[in-house]
């Protein structure tokens, strides 16, 4: 299966800095986004601090097959062993960046959103905390494998503002889960078989309060090369104003489909020579 | 800057950003925040500002202020805090730095009893992590067999579920043309899904073979090879 990826994350044009952070690991299949936040660059700080922790820990836990009790905190029994190796990595940044928020002055209050795509050979798993988000594009479609811990999306879930409501709502940019706010945490973990030609979307709100799904997925279905896609979604969010850091990361795969075809020849003539 | 949003029937009225230090409430024209229904007195209630502190007091009104569901007269409000007051739901929303600040002030007078707080919030995660397993938010998925190979239920515990010949599935099927993983039904953020894993043995759900994925629905049939079960959701608060 080959992966092809690319990334980029952009300061935007009403931001002094970029407190966004990416990291795109083709070697472990691990790709990762953050948006920190926070006074004085503390946030940049912060989405730093995670995607380190997460990256380390993660690859760290792969190389010594790790059993689950090695794990930070408690497993998690409705995901897998990589699954585990994910989520309580994230437990961990949190908790790392949670006690610096508290020692340092100069940390205080800092946080992080933070998504996460771990690819595997039959399967996909993606983590989230916050308001930043991982789509599956998937055929003609592009569908979210990430929850949204933000005020808005939790009251569209319960049905108590409607989808025009909440584009326009005061409350939009409060997030109801991020890393650092508080000493534990848990994140939405979502594992998921993967198909030939599957590509997924990594960012942070800065590119999604600008641009909607649709044309998102327009801009992804027009391009083929991941570098070109990411500079595209970059520039138009930029074009309409570039009101936050904007970030994005688009990973696509492509299987080679003559290992299928050829188990399948094999199986048919092993049949016929049972006949 | 912290803010008061005055919503009723779940729709956004207006809001309030707080630009003096006392804001109040009531069915005057005087007030800051008029709210015209019967219910409200004239002087309902008054939020003070005093530093980085906002205190809610409730002004001997006639049916009461409340906030997040208790009866109050005097209250500090904290960010996200929902008062009632009528028919009328204000949402006191503050500024990221005053959030950060207020946690300051909270973590002050928690630090004395840290370790023997720390100690409880790990109990308390425990007892969390055990229900968390089979009372997890949203529907639990659950297959039943339906072509009387007396089966019975098998709940849809994990965000992924390897459906096939290999030991390590989470339902195992038989039969000579079974492959190791025939299908998954993966959890996703709003319904489970099944795919086919495109090998020889098809996947049909409602008679219809599918090719990729396919998003489920209650009282869907799923068949691969010659076995044959029916999906559905329940709320996971009443599964064993």
């Amino acid at each position: 299966m080959k992966i092809t990826a690319a990334g980029l994350s952009d300061v935007g044009l009403k931001r002094e800095s970029n407190e966004d952070y990416l990291t795109i690991d083709n070697s472990t299949g691990l790709y990762i986004v953050a948006d920190g936040m926070g006074g004085h660059q503390a946030g940049e700080v912060a989405s730093r601090v995670a995607v380190q922790i997460i990256q380390k820990n993660v690859n760290n836990w792969i190389t010594k097959n790790s059993p689950m009790v090695d794990l930070f905190d408690f497993p998690d029994m409705t995901l897998s062993q990589r699954g585990n190796y994910i989520s309580s990595s994230i437990k961990l940044a949190n908790r790392v960046i949670y006690e610096m928020s508290q020692e340092y002055t100069e940390y205080k209050g800092m946080g992080t959103t933070i998504v996460i795509l771990a690819i595997m050979p039959s399967t996909i798993i993606a983590a989230n905390v916050g308001d930043s988000r991982i789509y599956l594009i998937r055929g003609d479609t592009m569908e979210p494998l990430s929850k949204e811990h933000s005020m808005v999306a939790e009251q569209l879930e319960m049905g108590l503002i409607s989808e025009e409501e909440a584009k326009i709502s005061p409350l939009r940019h409060i997030l109801t889960r991020n890393l650092g706010s508080t000493d534990i945490v848990d994140a939405d973990v979502f594992e998921i078989e993967h198909i030939n030609n599957d590509r997924f979307l990594l960012c942070t709100d800065g590119l999604t309060d600008l641009i909607s799904d649709d044309e998102i997925l327009s801009i992804i279905k027009n391009g083929n090369d991941p570098d070109y896609i990411c500079q595209q979604l970059v520039s138009e969010a930029n074009k309409r104003g570039g009101y936050d850091n904007i970030t994005v990361s688009l990973i696509c795969l492509n299987e080679q489909n003559d290992e299928k075809q050829g188990i399948i020849r094999r199986l048919g003539t092993f049949l016929k020579n049972k006949k | 800057m912290a803010r008061v949003i005055l919503v009723f029937n779940k729709k956004v009225i207006k809001e309030y950003p707080f630009a003096k230090d006392s804001m109040t409430i009531g069915r005057d024209e005087v007030n800051d925040i008029v709210i015209d229904n019967l219910a409200v007195s004239g002087h309902h209630a008054r939020i003070d500002k005093t530093g980085d502190t906002y205190i809610l007091t409730d002004l001997q009104s006639t049916n009461g202020t409340f906030v997040n569901d208790k009866k109050i007269t005097s209250h500090k409000l904290l960010h996200k805090d929902k008062v009632i007051i009528g028919k009328h739901l204000l949402f006191f929303a503050m500024s990221k730095q005053e959030q950060a600040k207020a946690k300051d002030g909270e973590l002050d007078k928690t630090m004395i009893l840290d370790t023997a707080r720390q100690k409880e919030l790990l109990e308390k995660q425990a007892e969390k992590k055990a229900m968390a397993v089979s009372a997890q938010k949203g529907k639990l998925g659950i297959i039943t067999f339906i072509d009387g190979s007396g089966e019975g239920e098998i709940q849809l515990t994990k965000k992924l579920t390897k459906i096939g010949k290999a030991e390590t599935s989470e339902i195992r099927l038989g039969g000579l043309f079974m492959p190791p993983t025939a299908a998954t039904i993966s959890r996703r953020p709003n319904d489970y899904a099944i795919s086919s894993t495109g090998g020889r043995t098809k996947v049909k759900v409602n008679d219809q073979v599918i090719k990729e994925s396919h998003y489920l629905k209650d009282f869907d049939t799923i068949e691969i090879g010659s076995y044959k079960f029916q999906f559905y959701s329940q709320d996971s608060k009443d599964e064993k």
